[in-house]
This record gives C-alpha cells, structure tokens and sequence, in this order.
C-alpha cells in the first residue's frame, strides 16, 4: 500500500468548519467589557471550578472503567449466562436516558426515601459518582468487550498449556490485548463525564460542584458574554486535548495478528461462581433506577400520554433525528478510520491515533456553543426555523463520533492487519472488497456503533430547544415540557416509553446492520 | 422507513398549508418560553382566541426560557422575525430596555390587578406571583414563619433550591435573601448552606426531588399548591408565609421594534390585557392574572397565601448589581 486514504483529511476539515467557524463566529457578537475574560481567569471561582471538573472527571471515568473491566471480563468468560445478548442489550440504555430522568431513578433508590438510602450524603460527589457510573460503566463494557472476542483462541489453549494461573492470563493475554482499546475508551468516558452538566449540578450539591460546562452554558445564556464563553470552550477542548496526549502515551497498538473468531473459554468451577457475583451485581446496579423509573410510570396517566396523538408525531422525529445523525455519523467514522487504519498498516502509529483522537475531541465542544455560532453564521441568509432539523442531526452526528472511532476502529484495524496483504495480491477493487472482505468482517461494529449514535441521538435534549421551532417537538423535549407543567407522572410514563422506543431502535439497528453472526457481543 | 416518510410528508403538508394561509391572512410572530407554548401551557388557547378576532394567524415560538429569548432577539438584532417579545421578567426588563431592540406600547393599564402601579413605557405585564417555599402539611406540622426563622433555625426544614444562573426562581430567592439582609446576607447564605439539600438547574429538578421526598421544603411559587388542589384534587401542599413579604416575579411583553406589524402587535397586547388572555392563566401557566379582578379567578386559588408586602427591587438595580451579587452568592456558596 503505497498511498494511505486521504478520506480522513477530508472529514478532520469537515469537523473542523463546522466547530471551529461557528465558534469564531460568535466572537463577533456581544460587547465584551473584559476581552479575554481575564477577570475571570483571575477567580478564585473559576480555578475552583477547573479542579473540580477535572477531579470528578478522572474519579468517575476511573471508577467506571474499573468496574467495567471487571463485569466485561466475567461477561467474556461466562459465555452461557442466562439472557446475556438481552442483558447487553439493557447495558445500551443507561447513555439514552435523559439525564434528568437518570438522576430521579437514581434518586428513587438512594434517595431519602429509596430502597437504598444514602440520605444527605448522597448530595455531593457521591452521588456525582453514582450517577456517571450509572450511566457510564454499562458503556464501557459494551465497548470492552470485543476485546476479549479479539484474542486468538490458541492463546488461551496456550496458556492453560502453560499452566498460567488467573492472574498471570489477565497479565499475559488479556491486558496486553486491553492497551490498545483502554486509552481511547477511557478517554471517551472521561469526556462524557467531564461534558456532564444536570447530573453534576442537581446531585452536586450546590456550586461548589460546578464543571467547566456549567461555566460556559451560564457566561453564554446568563451573562450572554460570548466571548468568555468561547475562551471557556476552547479551555475545555485545550484540556481534553492534553488527557488525549497524555493517554495516548499508554496507547499500544497491538503487534500480533488478531483472530476474529469466538470460542467459549473455560473457567474453572470457582471462577464461574465469581462470574456469575460479578455480573448479577452489575446488572443489579444498572437495572435499579431503570426499574424504578418503570415503576413510576404505572401510574393513571398511562392511557393520557400514549393516546396523545402528539406523542407518536414525536417518536417518529425524534427517530428521523436519530437515524439520520446515525448514518451521517457511522459514514464519518468509516472514511476517518480508513485513512488513520492506512497509517497504522504503514507502521506510523502516532499519526494514526493523533486522527482518531482529533476526530474525536470536539465531542468537548458544547453543543449549546456550536448551535448558537451555527445560528449567528446561518441566521442573516437563512430561515432558522426550517433548518433546525438538518443542524441538529448534523450536531448529533459530530457528538456521535468519538462512539463510532471507538466501536469502529479496532475492528476496523484488525482486519485490514489480517487481509490487506491478500486483497493487494488479488487486486481486488474497492468495491469488491468491501462487498467481500470488509463489510461481513465489520458489520457487527457498524451495527453497534449506528444503534449507540442512534438511541444516544434520540435521548438527547440538545440544541433543538435552542431553535424554537414550532411544530417540531422530540420525545425529550416533550418530556421536559411535561415536567415544567408539573405533570411528573406524565413525564414518567414519557420517559419509558421513550427508554422502550430507544432499546427497539437499537436492537433493531444491531440485528439489521450486525446480521447473524456467531459472535454475540 | 414508511413511517419516515409519512412524517416527512406530513411536516411538508403542514408547511404547505400555512405557508397558503399566510398569503391571505398576515403573521404575527411571538418570540415566547417553551413552557408557554406547550400542550399544557397558555400558548394553544391564546392562539386560538387571539386568531377568532385578529384576522391573522398567531405564531407562537418557544425558546428555553426568558433568558433565551432575549439573547435571541439579540443575536437577531434588525433581522428578526419576532413582532413581539412575551416572556422575560422584571430582571431583564432594564437590559432588554438598553438594547434599544423595543419599540414603546402607547397603551395604558386599566385593569392592575398588580399590587403595586406599572409605569413601564416599553413592557406591559401579563402574570405575576411571589416566590416561595412549598411543603407538605402532613410532613411538615410547623413551617418557618419568616425568611429569618428559615435561615437562623439550626435544626430548620431542609430545602431545596435553584441555581440563580440558570433559573429564575433561584435569582428570585437569591434577591429575596439579598432584599431582606442586605449586606449581611453572605451570613444569612453561609447559615442556610448547611440544610440545602442540593441547588438545582431548573426548577422541575428541584420540585420533582421534592415530590420524591427528598427536602422538607422546595423554593417554588404561592400558587404552586394551586395545581394540586385543582388538577389533582390534592390539598396536602401549601406554601409557607414569610411575615418579611414575598419576593415577587412579574411576567411581561413588549413590541419589538424592527417589527413591520406595529400594529397587530399593539392588538396583541391590549388582547394579552384583556379578559379572555387573563383567564387562561391561572390554570395554564399556575400564575396570577396581571389584570383581572380576584372575584374571576378560580377556587382552588382562593385559599392561598397572599403576601401582604411585595418585595421587588428596581429593574435598573437588578442590571446594575446582578453580576456582582451572583458572583458574591457563588464565592459564599463555594467554600
């Protein structure tokens, strides 16, 4: 392979203009007294808020991946457990509930009045905690997991050969094939958490939980300064570029050939019995709040919400919008990762993920910050109110990205390392190879990063409230309108329905694109 | 994918069908709160009632709150497609003036069921309550009588608030606090700090944690537990009287005045003032009506707390003084 994909270029320019331009652009807004917002630099306030956003960050992602490491690794060894592709299934749905909805179900168990009662102390960083691996750990292991399917089957026989006790395999086999997926995926995980806004605010406590988010959203809609807005936004993008830099030094990618195949591994008798603690302890803890939030909606306004035929109209754009920022986002992610996997094959793999992580890090933009640039640089020459959808489909997708470099990209890299030899000595065309090599090796990854982007798309409250338009209403913005009108139980039946509509979506996106595969992940 | 086209046709119908009546009838376009134009708000009666009368059509667009729909009209500047502005509060009545974004009503005010005389040449008020804090009267048996025995009493209720950056009765309470201990109050927040449960985005985090038990008490408005007795038939809430007075929040609207339908939108105001907006209020939007009598207002508002002192600070105070008081608020809350 003499020239690497230029595809990739292509999109990091794409993403660029429609961050970076929207962003300047509101630069040429508002009167800032204080240009640089050097006041606020000087505050003890926002140093405190810098701290703050960057420790419950690293604490949440930490935890999450933790855990997560824990429950994929039992997952992976306990290949039989009972309903395991429908538990999986259920881990999706924590990244989709809105978050407001999230912390009432967490709240319903470790509320003062919840199965679980924490009382006051549940206001603070524990509950933060709580919260983001709540939403968090579930995703982390939906994205862990294939790395287990990855290691060749004649390793584990070798091991046992050897007579490699537990720790030595997690040593020897298992962390080895983790390096390469645990920086990029942490990362992700820490961009979340660093991104969270209502969590952090309600479970926080009070100000003294204030995130960089929370910062920007209030010096843009309080203050409407734009300017210090902006600085904050790049602050964060700036941050996030470091802990790119800073994880990346972890990053290996793997040396060895990889297997694609799937093979039951065994465990001992004791080993099953940790598994199965492991897992129903997990599935416990997520299944909780969800449960909870069931059971709020049994309530007497069932037949009122889901008779309203306005609830329907919704559900069907909230899954146009969903779709839509999808495909746009999975279409993205493939030419980006043709380009970064072409570089990785010629042995540059510095350069190969500096593109992934670039491609990824404008998820730390605000989306309320790229749709009021969008609508400063759009307003004058277009009618907003008809544009709405297409920017918010287009916002979803750029927010869809990191989940489609991570789902995407080993699968991606690992079967180029294993047949672009043999597709160059065949001369295959492009189209042919991805009619017979790379589409049955990849749909798998693309069915589940196109249903995570999908569900994550339509539980997203997003910029869409930012345009105001009428008629266009999505299930998350109608739950919000419930819950300002004091109809919570409304809201709570609005809320599952949603969850419900979201699990379809996605099991329907992984069983359509993914097809039938042995491997069930 | 049936469905996706069916929407897609349905949504390019509806576009078609207004997009006919529009050229028979002119548009008036309101810029207002989302919570406005909901299902469950105002904004489907008034456009009907508006529309019987105004040989136009309404259209109502609903933006996340009052602080939005200024920055809106802001960043629109000249080439908005606001005609009216309905929605922001006397604590941004001062900025919206100095935008120079609004043109003068020319009407008066006949009917103030206001408690104090509205001398405001831009804006005209359409509703109006007073903070407050909401309890449950099975729960909670002896409710503070005073902002002062709230925030002195050691072993007082807990509560819950919201953030006065994102939330208008967080900014409410934050003046309230600011209103009755002046400059002591950085004291009065440090000695409240300890039975705050949590401060909240917005005001449905804080009043659904309520509802699910967690604080004795929820910073909210008198007429909350009017919803209650109303809709729900459910008279255990009931909002505490402070003997210091209320602080109060006054809803308004103004022209905009790059409007090209001054005159239509002056008909939209003096229609907001009259009878038939007044009454869809109470039970739409859980506010008091700003001009009409107490007599027409419906029973279950009857029995609830009237502040007998209205506490409101001058709007040019507010523009003046809000950044640096939220900032003191965030540095005392901070530690």
């Amino acid at each position: 392979m003499s020239h690497p994909s230029r595809s990739g270029y292509w999109v990091l320019i794409v993403l660029a203009l429609a961050v970076l331009v929207p962003l300047f652009s509101l630069l040429t807004q508002g009167n800032s007294s204080d240009v640089v917002g050097l006041n606020f630099w000087q505050s003890h306030y926002l140093r405190q808020v810098l701290f703050f956003s960057l420790w419950q960050a690293f604490l949440s992602a930490g935890l999450s991946i933790a855990l997560a490491l824990l429950v994929a690794r039992a997952f992976a060894h306990h290949g039989a457990f009972p309903f395991r592709s429908l538990l999986l299934r259920l881990f999706g749905l924590p990244l989709v509930v809105p978050s407001i909805v999230a912390v009432m179900g967490v709240v319903s168990i470790y509320g003062s009045n919840g199965w679980i009662p924490l009382g006051r102390s549940l206001y603070g960083l524990n509950g933060i905690l709580l919260a983001h691996v709540f939403f968090n750990m579930p995703l982390a292991v939906r994205l862990l997991l294939p790395v287990w399917q990855s290691i060749p089957p004649h390793h584990w026989q070798m091991s046992e050969q050897l007579g490699l006790n537990r720790w030595q395999q997690w040593r020897h086999l298992e962390w080895q094939a983790l390096r390469e997926s645990l920086p990029g995926i942490s990362l992700l995980i820490f961009m979340l958490c660093l991104t969270s806004f209502a969590v952090v605010l309600t479970l926080g406590g009070g100000p003294k939980s204030t995130t960089l988010e929370v910062a920007i959203y209030q010096s843009l809609r309080f203050d409407f300064d734009p300017h210090q807005a902006v600085s904050l936004a790049l602050l964060q993008l700036g941050l996030c570029l470091l802990v790119a830099w800073g994880s990346s030094l972890f990053h290996k990618l793997p040396d060895v050939e990889i297997s694609l195949s799937n093979t039951p591994l065994n465990t001992g008798i004791v080993g099953r019995y940790m598994n199965t603690f492991v897992i129903t302890a997990a599935v416990i803890f997520v299944g909780m709040p969800l449960i909870a939030m069931v059971i709020d909606a049994f309530n007497n306004s069932i037949l009122t919400v889901l008779s309203n035929p306005g609830l329907w109209l919704s559900a069907g754009l909230t899954l146009l919008i969903g779709i839509s920022a999808s495909t746009l986002s999975v279409l993205a992610g493939w030419l980006l990762l043709s380009t970064s996997t072409d570089y990785a094959m010629l042995g540059k793999k510095r350069k190969a993920s500096v593109i992934e992580m670039l491609g990824s890090v404008v998820y730390v933009v605000p989306p309320l910050v790229i749709g009021t640039g969008l609508f400063v640089l759009l307003a004058p020459h277009i009618n907003v109110f008809e544009w709405a959808i297409p920017v918010v489909i287009l916002i979803n997708a750029i927010m869809g990205l990191p989940f489609v470099v991570r789902t995407l990209g080993p699968a991606m890299r690992q079967s180029k390392m294993r047949y672009q030899h043999l597709c160059e000595n065949l001369a295959l065309t492009k189209w042919q190879r991805f009619k017979t090599v790379d589409w049955p090796l990849l749909r798998k990854s693309v069915g589940l990063s196109s249903a995570l982007v999908a569900a994550m798309a339509m539980g997203d409250l997003g910029v869409i409230a930012l345009f105001g338009t009428p008629e266009i209403i999505t299930l998350p913005l109608m739950l919000y309108h419930q819950l300002s009108a004091y109809l919570i139980p409304n809201a709570a039946v609005t809320a599952v329905f949603l969850l419900g509509f979201c699990l379809s979506v996605f099991w329907l996106l992984e069983k359509l694109i993914g097809g039938k595969t042995n491997a069930e992940y | 994918m049936s469905t996706i086209y069916k929407i897609s046709a349905a949504i390019l119908l509806s576009a078609v069908v207004s997009s006919s009546c529009m050229a028979a009838k002119p548009t008036l376009t309101v810029y207002t709160y989302d919570s406005f134009t909901s299902d469950w708000g105002p904004g489907p009666k008034v456009k009907m009632a508006f529309e019987e009368t105004c040989e136009c059509n309404l259209s109502l667009v609903g933006l996340e709150d009052g602080v939005s729909l200024l920055n809106r009209l802001k960043l629109e500047g000249k080439n908005t497609k606001a005609d009216v502005l309905l929605g922001i509060d006397t604590n941004l009545t001062a900025d919206a003036r100095a935008s120079g974004l609004f043109s003068e009503h020319q009407l008066t005010v006949t009917n103030s069921s206001l408690p104090n005389a509205w001398n405001d040449d831009t804006f005209l008020p359409y509703d109006y309550g007073y903070f407050a804090f909401v309890y449950n009267m099975e729960l909670l048996k002896n409710p503070p009588t005073s902002l002062k025995e709230l925030v002195e009493d050691a072993n007082g209720p807990t509560i819950l608030i919201q953030d006065p950056r994102t939330s208008t009765p967080g900014l409410g309470f934050m003046l309230w606090v600011k209103k009755v201990y002046g400059d002591k109050s950085d004291e009065a927040w440090e000695k409240l700090s300890k039975r705050i449960v949590t401060v909240s985005k917005g005001w449905s985090e804080a009043y659904g944690l309520f509802l699910k038990g967690e604080a004795d008490m929820v910073l909210s408005y008198t007429t909350s537990p009017a919803y209650h007795i109303i809709a729900e038939e459910d008279k255990r809430f009931a909002a505490a009287e402070f003997s210091e007075g209320h602080y109060q929040q006054i809803e308004v609207a103004g022209l905009v005045a790059a409007s090209q339908q001054q005159g239509l939108g002056k008909k939209f105001l003096a229609f907001m003032q009259g009878e038939k907006f007044q009454n869809i209020i109470p039970t739409t939007n859980w506010m008091y009506p700003a001009a009409l009598d107490r007599a027409s207002l419906p029973e279950g508002f009857k029995g609830l707390v009237e502040p007998s002192i209205a506490l409101l600070f001058s709007d040019s105070d507010i523009a003046n003084n809000r950044k640096k008081w939220v900032g003191e608020w965030l540095e005392v809350m901070s530690k």
